[in-house]
């Protein structure tokens, strides 16, 4: 049932359309969904990185109240992966910035360590361009120190 | 990663998608973070749990339900632009941690401080969530006085008692303050008596008229002095003369008796004028009986000043009563 509709109930008459709309899909969306569920059945015995406690909390905060412990793993995991590409995002970011600063001429110094042992630091400068990209813009508020 | 910039925070929960946040930028690579990066980013993964809650919330209250389904949750995900694309390789990717939950913090046990009593539960009408009753003493009425005896037997035995210790102690004073007689014929006076002062002839005070008193104070003192008379006086036998002090001091025993001569006017008897000089050369001791001694001057006995003074003294004794 799961891997049908996610439990969302249809009724019989648009039953039929859905097998037949289902049945219309590009293969690779059905594998796509097939994997969705199969990793819904993973989640019963995952153990994500933040408690499930905690993101339990800020959902009940916003009036969502679950007794699966997977539907909160999902939120939690989906939640940290967008985080995650967004890290991703401003990485990359990182990444050009210091290597367009470090081939312009005048910055580089002799003494100045090769790319590749760089440390590496995330500031604004990186994060709002890669938070621009999903439609976020970061602004420091007006009375803000 | 500074540990030092997630744990600024108070929220533990907070703390600990700080920490979330963190371990993912650590993975991605960075080695430090700006303390406003990371709070933007923590800020962030708060606000996205939140608002998938609401959203997927939403689409499982508009489908009627009430408890949602994991659909719900992948729709609200998808309508916010939410990639699960490459969710699993997430969910199962090399070097991931997990954060511990962190241990429940017990509730600081409330002290007990001097508990008086046996709490009482509430009353039908109060509800549950309201706090216990406090400690009965609080605003239990108790009664602190007795209720006095009222019983008449009672009553009356205590006042003869106290009347009888009155007069004990009264007597035991003027025992040891005045002249006593003693009932056995021996010097060590172990059961003295208070000597009987005869007045002649016996009925004059009855017959005496008096004022009414006004200021009992200044008659009081007026009494005192003129014990005094009497206590010294009662060693010479009562001979004083008070013709020999009249020429010295008359002027200033007219002010002293004045009070006296107001009670019996036509007496006008002057107290031992020894003790009155003593008043007024120490003017500063008020008490007759903290002066020192000055003995009286010997004189002939005068018979009608000596009658006067008896009088005055059973006059004194039977209003001081």
């Amino acid at each position: 049932m799961i891997g049908t509709n996610f439990g969302i109930y249809r009724p019989n008459s648009s039953n039929s359309n859905a097998a037949n709309s289902v049945g219309s899909v590009a293969p690779e969306e059905r594998a796509a969904v097939q994997q969705l569920s199969d990793f819904m059945l993973q989640l019963e015995d995952y153990v994500p990185t933040v408690p499930d406690a905690v993101t339990a909390c800020y959902l009940n905060s916003a009036g969502f109240e679950s007794n699966d412990p997977r539907i909160v793993r999902l939120i939690s995991v989906a939640t940290q992966k967008f985080i995650s590409d967004v890290a991703n995002d401003a990485l990359q970011q990182c990444k050009t910035r210091s290597n367009s600063q470090s081939n312009t001429p005048g910055t580089h110094t002799p003494g100045q360590k090769p790319a590749k042992d760089r440390k590496y630091t995330l500031t604004m400068d990186d994060l709002a361009p890669a938070l621009a990209d999903y439609g976020i813009t970061v602004r420091k508020a007006q009375y803000f120190p | 990663m500074d540990k030092a910039d997630s744990t600024q925070s108070s929220n533990p929960r907070r703390k600990i998608l700080s920490l979330a946040v963190s371990q993912i930028l650590m993975e991605k690579g960075f080695d430090t973070v700006d303390k406003e990066c990371l709070e933007t980013l923590t800020e962030m993964l708060q606000s996205l749990l939140v608002e998938v809650g609401q959203s997927a919330r939403s689409f499982c209250e508009l489908s009627g339900r009430t408890i949602p389904v994991i659909g719900d949750v992948i729709v609200a995900l998808v309508n916010m632009g939410i990639s699960l694309q490459g969710i699993e390789a997430f969910a199962k990717r090399d070097g991931r941690q997990i954060i511990p939950m962190p241990s429940q913090a017990s509730q600081q046990k409330q002290l007990n401080l001097l508990q008086a009593g046996t709490k009482s539960s509430h009353p039908p009408h109060v509800p549950n969530y309201l706090p216990a009753l406090p400690d009965p003493h609080a605003y239990v009425r108790t009664p602190t006085h007795k209720q006095p005896v009222t019983e008449y037997e009672a009553i009356r035995e205590k006042a003869a008692n106290q009347k009888r210790d009155v007069e004990k102690a009264l007597t035991k004073f003027l025992s040891k303050t005045s002249e006593t007689h003693s009932l056995f014929d021996n010097e060590d006076n172990m059961f003295p008596l208070i000597a009987c002062k005869p007045a002649f002839p016996p009925y004059l005070a009855a017959l005496n008229p008096t004022d009414q008193v006004f200021d009992f104070e200044e008659l009081e003192y007026h009494y005192l002095v003129a014990n005094r008379t009497e206590d010294v006086t009662s060693k010479d036998d009562n001979d004083e003369n008070e013709s020999g002090n009249e020429d010295e001091g008359d002027g200033e025993m007219k002010a002293e008796t004045k009070s006296e001569k107001d009670v019996k006017p036509e007496n006008d008897i002057k107290p031992n004028s020894t003790t009155n000089k003593a008043i007024l050369e120490n003017p500063n001791i008020d008490n007759p009986y903290l002066r020192a001694a000055t003995l009286p001057k010997r004189a002939k006995p005068d018979p009608t000043l000596l009658v006067a003074a008896a009088t005055a003294s059973s006059t004194s004794s039977g209003t001081g009563n």
